[in-house]
């Protein structure tokens, strides 16, 4: 589903953001990002759904070589990539229903549509009941709800998550886990950024370890350290 | 595509209304911008009603007597096709010919205009001269002519036109560039506009972008936005116009007759032409506008 092929990122002569990177990500997978602040791991999300990249490597994305993309396709390439952030990046005028409707508006998709999938993907996450509410109404895990429900509904094949849980107290951070455990174990390939130790212990996922954006670590059923 | 549709006139709308302020300058100023277009090419047209019988370098007329026979007629035709040292080319302006030119110059005058009939006409021979004929010699010439049978008069375009054409060209100029300025403002401020526009939305183009919105979505309806302002303007514009145009028309009907203004009005619909030029100038300022902006400032 995706492959990384010697990948090289600087954002000038003395950053390099990301150092001869290549790495396989099968179709289904989870993977965690691990990794000190400064260490790659955002930019390495950012070339996977072309918001960067790399002047050296090739970045496969579901059987496609992104990194000469003609803009053209690239929204094409997004639709099947969700997106998730410590931010949430919630419209914060909008509400609920809105937010998570926006992400099928943008892109086409027939109210019916809309109407039918945008309730069964907030049922899916918990926020059945709460269409209604504006984002400064809920709490940061709901907001966070909102916002994988946003990057679901549209089925797509890859979710990349940018430390979804640095916001989040504990028990809150590992309900967001089980959502993502559950859209994994649909199908979808998971990679997710992070920091927090016992998310990733506690998992037992594959973990790639970035220092000074080089892999140090490749693991399956990894742990932080 | 229904969807979509809403979808862009929603987001268009929403705009407007957040953006209240700068919308409407922009809108103002685009008008008004347009008015004096419209308005110099107005003018421009009545000015050039005045002159309608010496379009094409036309200097000298020599009217006939609607009396005047055929003989006549081919004496003066005569004489002045033996002039063609001094005369390059000249025509015949029968009745027909001469009415409709009576419908421009005498516009403003449906009264005047309503005397006139075939039998009452002046018909016009219209001489050109040849290059480098000066007009003191063509009067010497046209003495010949003057006392021909059947002629009425003749005149010259020098006594007529110099000090029309003098205050056509001088308003024109001015007033054209005047709006020329005015309405490159008014493409900045939609420029403005639409860049405030896009910037109070950059969250929402951001999550599109990473939703996989095509940048031709995101862009249409600040697109239409501007296109909007620009077209609302001219169509302001046209409401100006036509006011200022039937004011003008009855204001000039309650002069004197015979006081010059006659045919300084506008009444064959080419108001309407220049409606539709205003409108057509600004959508493409509207365009030109939100298209930079668009342009340049969705890579956020
Ligand atoms: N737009 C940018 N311009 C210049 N340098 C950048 C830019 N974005 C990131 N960097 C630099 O690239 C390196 C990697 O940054 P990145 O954001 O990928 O790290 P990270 O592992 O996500 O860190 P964190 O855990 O703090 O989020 C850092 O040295 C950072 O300063
Ligand atoms: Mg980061």
């Amino acid at each position: 589903m995706i492959r990384l092929e010697n990948v090289t990122k600087s954002y000038s002569t003395e950053i390099v953001a990301v150092r001869d990177a290549s790495f396989d990500v099968a179709k289904g997978e989870f993977v965690f990002l691990v990794g000190p602040s400064g260490s790659g791991k955002s930019t390495l999300l950012r070339m996977l759904n072309r918001q960067d990249r790399p002047e050296r490597g090739a970045v496969w994305v579901a059987g496609r070589n992104i990194v000469d993309m003609p803009p053209s396709r690239v929204p094409h390439l997004r639709r099947n990539i969700g997106n998730i952030f410590q931010d949430y990046k919630l419209l914060l005028e909008k509400n609920v229903f809105e937010n998570v409707a926006f992400a099928q508006e943008v892109i086409g998709r027939p109210t019916h549509v809309i109407k039918q999938q945008v309730p069964a993907v907030l049922e899916l996450v918990g926020l059945a009941g709460k269409e209604d509410r504006l984002p400064h109404q809920l709490s940061g895990g709901e907001q966070q709800r909102v916002s994988v429900a946003r990057a679901f509904v549209n089925r797509p094949l890859i979710m990349l998550a940018d430390e979804p849980t640095g916001n989040l107290d504990p028990a809150t951070g590992e309900g967001i886990m089980r959502l993502l455990d559950r859209i994994n174990k649909t199908g979808t390939t998971v990679v997710m950024a992070t920091h927090d130790q016992r998310i990733v212990n506690t998992m037992r996922k594959r973990v790639i370890q970035l220092d000074r954006g080089v892999i140090v670590r490749d693991q399956a059923r990894g742990v932080y350290e | 595509m229904l969807s979509r549709l809403r979808y862009i006139l929603r987001e268009t709308l929403d705009s407007f209304r957040r953006n209240a302020t700068l919308t409407l300058a922009s809108i103002i100023t685009a008008a008004i911008s347009l008015l004096g277009v419209g308005l110099t090419l107005l003018s421009q047209h009545a000015f050039d009603n005045l002159l309608a019988r010496w379009e094409g370098g036309v200097e000298m007329i020599v009217f006939m007597n609607p009396t005047a026979t055929g003989d006549q007629l081919t004496l003066v035709n005569d004489a002045l096709t033996t002039s063609d040292q001094f005369i390059e080319s000249f025509e015949y302006c029968d009745e027909i010919c001469s009415l409709e030119e009576a419908d421009r110059i005498f516009a403003g005058e449906p009264g005047v205009r309503d005397l006139l009939t075939e039998d009452t006409i002046l018909t016009q021979f219209k001489a050109v001269p040849t290059e480098g004929t000066d007009v003191d010699l063509l009067r010497q010439v046209s003495d010949q002519f003057a006392e021909l049978p059947g002629v009425y008069d003749v005149s010259f375009a020098e006594d007529q036109i110099s000090l029309i054409s003098q205050l056509q060209s001088f308003f024109g100029f001015r007033l054209l560039l005047l709006s020329v300025f005015l309405l490159l403002a008014a493409i900045l401020l939609i420029w403005n506009t639409i860049r405030t526009a896009i910037f109070a939305r950059r969250r929402e183009i951001e999550v599109m972008k990473l939703v996989g919105a095509t940048d031709w979505f995101i862009r249409i309806p600040f697109m239409l936005e501007g296109l909007l302002h620009g077209i609302i303007g001219g169509v302001l514009a046209s409401a100006g116009l036509w006011a200022w145009n039937s004011q003008w028309t009855s204001g000039v009907e309650s002069f004197p007759d015979n006081s010059g203004f006659s045919a300084l009005v506008v009444v064959d619909g080419y108001d309407q032409t220049v409606m539709l030029i205003m409108l057509v100038i600004g959508a493409l300022a509207g365009a030109i506008g939100s298209g930079i902006a668009a342009s340049r400032f969705l890579d956020i």
